[in-house]
């Protein structure tokens, strides 16, 4: 699970490069254009604010487009962070360890990429307030909780002041530990942010306890936030948005994007800041599994839609799926498709689940293929819906994009700071990985024999059991 | 208990020092310093005595120079003395008249707002077209004349009499003509005041001159009968009607009036007599009249004199010489088979012909006197006034101007220098014409040619009169002072003919005091005043006689069949040699009106085009020439060449193309300039009329010009949104056409219904509507009425390309297509209307249509409400679903979630943004708002709110009078300006109700109640009276 010949010390040292070094030039080419990005978002999002949403490609017909599905795709790569920080931690899965930092922080950072989607997509977003249940001068004017626009409203702010607050408990005793390395302002500063951890055993014992009671909270919300999402769609009257299945769906797609996004940002992070004692083989192939499965089940779902559109019996419904994988958007379907469900069957082979250059290019394929298949369930539903005469087609405009790559230029420059300044491996939960107090020197006591043969035995049972040690130091002792 | 206890206040009182006991004989321990500050030593204080002073005084002159900025004066009262007939916020209405059509003027404040029918009016009954709708916005088009003009500069119109009267005291001297230039004038006063000024100046002519004439019947009756009239038509009194590319219900003469008389025919009232008239269309452009006709036949403009003949052969039995089949088989057969029906039909028939051509209407002539159809369905005897233009006389005009015997051309209402056929023609012959006076409103194409403009009052400034049918006398008042320093024409013309009558209003007065109030069995101020709140007079009708056509036909047939031949010689899309129809379309007629942005919006009924003309070319011919979808082609006839995009239009006959009027003005103020191009220069003069039909080429020029359309998909894919029968069907059997064989929808609630059949009661009101498919022709002038009404932005081209379009109510337009070779039909519409299966079509022009009005439905289980998260749109318990503007944020969840796709959305704020300066972007026009409704900001949604100003105006009205409110007594805009009445709005409670009745018929259904929405719009089924035997 981690390289060869770690000891705490070197953990921490090799952890903490980049936080208490100036960056490397990767660092700052990977900035500069993610700053542009968010430059571009700014500019976009500015003549947006100013002029109307008629900036965008919408229509009279087509309400929603890039915009929700922006929304919603931010909105599912932050799952992965979620479920990799809580679900994993509930069920004991301690390879977590080295990668729940980043994905928690890119949790953090797509669900603020998915609520500037929110506001920005109002037209009057100075009024944003209004959605929320704030008393006012009109008395018992309320928001309309059979919306599911205000149960979204409420399931992304729970979402995320939650996986806020959990990546800010796990980093403490990260921060506590560039304190205790530094020096002059910056000591102050991460003296300030370490909330005064002493690292005695009972702050020890009270950040394991929070843990787990927010990893127990947000547990339900990877289930529950995509849930709602896919209410968006799935309480509505529209054909292909009518459809029960959209909950598990969603939550299986949110999954399946959240891991690829994870890879990305993760074989390259691994590389730039030479992280590969902390993220291994192991690792890769595992999420490399998970998006095979999830993959599958939104491939499952696909077929299942299809299905069910023509065992309806429903004209209407019939119609849209046979317009998304036909009508005018057939590209963007058989996009999704080919991104979403034949690509990731790839990973059936371990020699390509190994691969490093092949896993981050189909990281990249299934980010973009999920965010056709936002496109396709918004844009080709609403586009040609029940009475043809409204029939319309969409076409962005450039503000649209410009939101869009700005938002992934956002995303990646608060990523870019957060490796800078925190450290982007959980220092804390990595050293738990080296379950003794160091494998080495357990390897050298035995070496030496100071150990009974039994224990001996034991202790590499253990290790096969539980840990990705090279097992070929220990054949010879 | 006794209390003794003691209080003190520090230590000193207790002990009593004796500083304490000193001190306490004051009333302040320790002095004040009043004297040292009194004293000069209060300077040396901390906040000396002349410091504060210096603060004080400055403070006062801070505040005070603060409140010398000007703060803009808002001026709330808008009247200094307030007229007494004036209350603010309650509408005046005045009658008036628009183009002949009697009219009500809403004026709120003193600005007219709303144009609306008068109920009583002969023609249109209250109905109104979108032109009348749309005309009150001209009043406040900020591109108007504000001053009279005098050698291209702004002048007075003292110096402009001055000037006018010495030149045509030197032109009448010089014995040189003066000409009148005017478009048809059927005021009987204006005509009064143009013989006087001829009077005066006997060397002056009246020359009428329509841009889009009626010569070719004029002259025709004249010939056939000794009547240069045009005929007052009753298509109420045929059952079966033939018209040969007239648009009588849209652009033909009187499309308002015909459109009543028509629909009267077609209605419910008149299918549940199982009564029905039928119509067949031969045409060779798909016109909105083609669209609802029964059957409809594509013929070419070179077929339509040969089909009359053979039409003629068929029905007299005789056969003119010359005669011979028509080259498209099927227009062949129907010839016959409608000349049977036709006879069979004897007196109750009747022929109509678009065409302008003398001989060609000499022949529709001998037709009908062969049905019988004068004294009938013809009435020469209170001809129509509309249209008396002669196109000879303006031909003649130019060519005595072009030889300098003109010495004053005086321009009213008539703009030559764009719609006569040859522009540089009018150009050179007015460089040789000593004074043109333009009484335009606009510096319009000849304005600018003009050395005198005296601009005209907008007609609701004006003083007059109008008689659109013999014996049929209408009124016009002003409605407001003008609002620039214009002058109506004919005072203009009084003035320089030195006339007695120093005004018009007078010469108006006594017009009527000595002629035309005595019609109307009325006299003196009172009978005038009479006339000014009913608006018109009306004569009791001359009894139509009957006229016997009895002309030998043989030399027009042959001047018919040898033009047809010339026309449709050599033309094959092969050699890119086509035949070209000139034509109006419904909104811009023939372009005067173009700067008016509610008419440049009003999508074309057929194309669904806004903003622009175009080149409509049947689907098959497109395909064959290899274009694109608006593809620009150059098209070039007569010597004129235009490049504009080409339009698949399903029904266009093949190798034929049309081209509409109209567009391509370049002096028509902002909003018109440069929208499309000029076909009025393919117009040629041919045998004394214009001929508005040529051999056009066309060449294709590799660009494309995307058109703005507001429906850009044709066909209702099979779909129950639109039902049909056939009348045959619907004499069996009522419900025929409805789908509902396995019975009515059924209503599902999540709750238990408490009161009677429903969640929400609706104690008093249930407010529904009923629309007719069958009476709507589609011809769009409730979309118009409904933005006068509801302040609905105007968005221009570009977004309606986007397709952003923000009219509240809708006219969908489907084509359907007969089954041919391997295209399937549906199985219910029998019809072929699937997008897959139309791709496989091969022939577009046997294509049925179907006319929609959509608007909010206002569903009881309204799903745009559930879905809004702050409630920005609720339902009200009158049954209608509301939106409050204010609480909206703009999610649009509501408008995707609406299954009618007729919600709308402010995507930028069109009052207030540079960017559409076509319609509200400054105060002058915004008087035009109706101040009953709010304008909405950008990023809020709005849609049809079933006019709920005017329904609490009428509740309230009724509850003031202590009464309830009766059924009609509200009206919607759309429905008000309907003529065709396909529209019925009332409370579903009240089981008299107009439109209660409506909504039992068994033609009734419900758009998606399988959706259990439970719409509050029933619609009645569309029936065509197909004809036994199937004639296309």
């Amino acid at each position: 699970m981690t390289g060869k010949d770690m000891t705490y010390a070197r953990i921490t040292n090799e952890i903490l490069l980049p936080v208490e070094n100036k960056p490397n030039k990767a660092w700052w080419i990977g900035f500069i254009v993610s700053a542009l990005g968010a430059m571009l978002w700014v500019v976009s999002i500015s003549l947006t604010f100013w002029y109307g949403l008629g900036e965008w490609g919408l229509n009279k017909t087509v309400g929603w487009a890039w915009d929700i599905t922006g929304f919603v795709w931010w909105v599912g790569i932050g799952h992965a962070g979620t479920l990799i920080s809580a679900v994993l931690l509930v069920f004991s899965q301690n390879w977590r360890n080295s990668i729940n930092r980043s994905a928690e922080a890119m949790t953090i950072f797509a669900v603020i990429c998915a609520a500037t989607y929110i506001v920005a997509h109002m037209g009057r977003p100075w009024l944003a307030y209004f959605t929320l249940p704030l008393p006012n001068q009109y008395g018992s004017l309320w928001v309309n909780w059979n919306s599911a626009l205000m149960m979204d409203v409420f399931a992304i702010s729970t979402y995320f002041s939650v996986s806020l607050l959990f990546w800010y408990t796990g980093l403490l005793p990260d921060i506590a530990s560039i304190r205790d390395r530094a020096k002059g302002l910056r000591r102050r500063i991460y003296s300030i942010l370490s909330f005064g951890w002493t690292g005695s055993l009972k702050t020890w014992q009270r950040f394991e306890t929070v843990s787990l009671i927010l990893a127990g909270i947000s547990t339900p919300l990877v289930l529950s936030v995509h849930t709602i999402v896919s209410f968006d769609f799935a309480t509505s009257l529209e054909p292909g948005w009518h459809t029960t299945i959209f909950p598990p769906y969603f939550v299986a797609g949110a999954i399946f994007s959240g891991f690829a996004m994870v890879q990305t940002l993760l074989l390259v992070t691994r590389k730039v800041l030479g992280l590969e004692n902390y993220i291994t083989m192991f690792h890769i192939e595992s999420m490399n599994k998970i998006i095979l499965l999830t993959g599958s089940i939104v491939g499952v779902a696909y077929i299942t839609e299809f299905f069910i559109a023509w065992y309806s019996g429903v004209e209407y419904e019939q119609y849209a799926f046979i317009n998304r994988a036909t009508g005018p958007y057939w590209w963007a379907y058989w996009s999704m498709m080919s991104c979403n469900v034949i690509s990731p069957q790839l990973f059936w082979s371990s020699k390509l689940r190994r691969n490093i250059p092949f896993s981050w290019a189909l990281s990249i394929v299934v980010n973009i293929g999920m965010w056709f298949e936002r496109f396709v369930i918004i844009v080709t539903s609403l586009h040609r819906d029940y009475i043809p005469s409204s029939w319309a087609m969409f076409y962005p405009t450039w503000v649209d994009v410009g939101v869009f790559i700005g938002s992934i230029g956002v995303f990646f420059t608060l990523f870019l700071l957060f490796i800078r300044v925190l450290p982007s491996v959980a220092i804390a939960e990595v050293k738990l990985l080296l379950k003794t107090a160091s494998e080495q020197a357990k390897l050298k006591q035995i070496k030496e024999g100071h150990l009974e043969p039994a224990e001996v035995q034991y202790y590499k049972e253990s290790l096969t059991k539980y840990d990705s040690v090279d097992m070929a130091d220990y054949e010879k002792v | 208990m006794d209390s003794n206890k003691k209080y003190w206040k520090g230590l000193e009182e207790l002990n009593r020092t004796p500083e304490f006991v000193e001190k306490n004989k004051h009333e302040f321990a320790e002095p004040i310093p009043i004297e040292e500050v009194l004293s000069g030593g209060g300077l040396s204080a901390k906040t000396p005595r002349r410091d504060f002073l210096k603060a004080l005084g400055f403070g006062m002159g801070a505040v005070t120079l603060a409140a010398c900025q000007k703060v803009p004066v808002h001026k709330s009262i808008p009247y200094l003395i307030k007229p007494e007939e004036v209350t603010p916020g309650v509408a005046n209405y005045y009658t008036s008249t628009f183009e002949g059509n009697a009219i009500l003027v809403k004026t709120r404040e003193g600005r007219p707002i709303k144009v609306e029918g008068n109920p009583n009016d002969l023609l249109g009954k209250g109905g109104l077209s979108a032109q009348a709708q749309a005309s009150v916005l001209d009043l406040y088009d900020t591109n108007r004349i504000q001053d009279p003009m005098l050698n291209g500069s702004t002048s007075g119109w003292a110096q402009v009499d001055a000037f006018v009267k010495s030149e045509l005291a030197a032109i009448a001297a010089a014995g040189k003509t003066i000409s009148i230039v005017s478009a048809t004038k059927s005021s009987p006063s204006t005509q009064a005041v143009i013989a006087e000024f001829i009077t005066k100046y006997p060397t002056a002519k009246h020359v009428v001159y329509d841009a889009v004439s009626y010569t070719g019947i004029i002259k025709a009756n004249q010939n056939s009968f000794g009547k240069a009239v045009l005929p007052h038509y009753n298509f109420d009194k045929a059952d079966v009607i033939v018209s040969f590319g007239a648009d009588f219900l849209g652009t033909w003469i009187s499309g308002e009036e015909f459109t009543r008389q028509y629909v009267s025919n077609r209605n419910a009232k008149s299918l549940e007599e199982k009564k029905m008239s039928r119509h067949i269309q031969f045409e060779s452009g798909m016109s909105m009249t083609g669209t609802n006709a029964d059957v409809r036949v594509a013929i070419k403009p070179s077929e339509e004199g040969p089909a009359l003949v053979n039409l003629y052969n068929a029905i007299s039995g005789t056969t003119l010489p010359g005669s011979k089949k028509l080259t498209t088989a099927n227009a062949d057969k129907a010839i016959a088979l409608v000349a049977k029906e036709l006879a069979a039909a004897k007196g109750r028939a009747l022929v109509v012909c678009g065409s302008n051509d003398v001989a060609t209407q000499v022949l529709v002539n001998a037709i009908n006197s062969l049905l019988g159809s004068y004294g009938t369905t013809i009435d020469l005897d209170n001809p129509s006034r509309q249209y008396a233009g002669n196109d000879s006389a303006i031909v003649e005009f130019i060519a005595a101007a072009k030889r300098g015997d003109v010495g004053a051309a005086i321009f009213l209402d008539a703009n030559p220098a764009y719609d006569y056929h040859s522009t540089a023609a009018v150009k050179d012959a007015l460089k040789k014409v000593r004074l043109k006076v333009s009484f335009s409103d606009h510096a319009d194409e000849t304005a600018t040619l003009c050395n005198v403009v005296a601009p005209n009052h907008h007609y609701l400034e004006s003083w007059g009169d109008d008689s659109a049918i013999e014996g049929y006398y209408t009124v016009v008042q002003p409605a407001i002072n003008p609002v620039y320093n214009t002058r109506q024409a004919e005072t203009s013309l009084l003035v320089w003919s030195d006339n007695a009558a120093k005004d018009y209003y007078t010469f108006v007065r006594n017009n009527w005091n000595t002629t035309l109030l005595a019609i109307g069995g009325l006299s003196g101020q009172p009978g005038w005043e009479t006339l000014l709140q009913t608006g018109f007079v009306k004569a009791a009708p001359k009894a139509a006689g009957t006229y016997n056509f009895n002309l030998d036909l043989n030399a027009v047939a042959q001047t018919i069949l040898s033009q047809s031949a010339k026309l449709g010689e050599g033309v094959s899309l092969a050699g890119k040699k086509v035949e070209l129809q000139v034509y109006q379309n419904n909104a811009m007629r023939d372009g005067k009106r173009s700067n008016n942005p509610w008419l440049q919006e009003l999508p074309d009924p057929v194309s669904k085009v806004t903003w622009d003309n175009f080149v409509a070319m049947a689907p098959s011919d497109v395909k064959k020439l290899g274009l694109d979808e608006f593809a620009v082609v150059k098209v070039t006839a007569n010597g004129y060449t235009v490049e504009l995009p080409v339009l698949s239009q399903p029904g266009q006959a093949p190798d034929t193309i049309s081209i509409a009027v109209g567009y391509g003005r370049t002096a028509a103020g902002k909003v018109g300039d440069n929208v499309g191009k000029n076909a009025f220069p393919f117009y040629s003069f041919l045998n004394g009329t214009f001929q508005t039909t040529a051999q056009a080429t066309i060449e294709t020029t590799g660009d494309t010009f995307p058109l703005s359309q507001t429906q850009t998909h044709h066909s209702y894919e099979g779909r129950t949104v639109i039902r049909e029968t056939t009348f045959a069907e619907y004499k069996k059997n009522p419900e025929a056409g409805k789908g509902e064989e396995e019975g009515e929808h059924k209503k599902y609630d999540l709750w238990e219904n408490t009161n009677n059949d429903r969640i929400h009661a609706r104690p008093v009101y249930d407010w529904v509507m009923a629309i007719d498919l069958n009476a709507c022709t589609g011809c769009g002038a409730c979309v118009v009425a409904c933005s006068a009404e509801n302040n609905v932005p105007v968005v221009g081209k570009e977004e309606v390309g986007r397709r952003r379009e923000m009219h509240w109510i809708r006219i969908d337009r489907y084509y359907s297509f007969a089954e041919n070779g391997t295209a399937k039909a549906d199985e219910r519409t029998g019809m072929v209307t699937k997008e897959k299966e139309i791709a496989k079509l091969e022939d577009f022009s046997n294509v049925t249509v179907v006319h929609q009005p959509m608007l909010c439905q206002h569903c009881d289980h309204a799903p745009c409400e559930t879905v809004c998260p702050v409630l920005a749109t609720v339902h009200s318990s009158e049954g209608l679903n509301q939106m409050a503007y204010n609480r909206c944020v703009g999610t649009r969840y509501c408008a995707n979630n609406c299954p009618y796709k007729v919600r709308r959305f402010n995507w930028f704020n069109y009052w207030n943004d540079s960017r559409f300066d076509n319609y509200l972007n400054n105060e002058h026009t915004q008087l035009v708002l109706n101040p009953d409704v709010t304008t909405r900001f950008r990023g809020v949604m709005e849609k049809c709110s079933m006019c709920v100003q005017r329904i609490q105006a009428g509740k309230l009205k009724a509850k003031m009078e202590k009464r309830p409110l009766q059924d009609g007594e509200v009206k919607m805009a759309c429905q008000q300006t309907c003529s065709a009445n396909a529209i019925i709005f009332g409370n579903r409670n009240d089981k008299n109700s107009e439109v209660y009745k409506a909504l039992q018929s068994e033609r009734t259904y419900y758009v998606l109640e399988e959706l259990n929405v439970q719409p509050g719009i029933g619609y009645q089924v569309k029936v065509r009276n197909t004809g036994t035997e199937s004639l296309a």
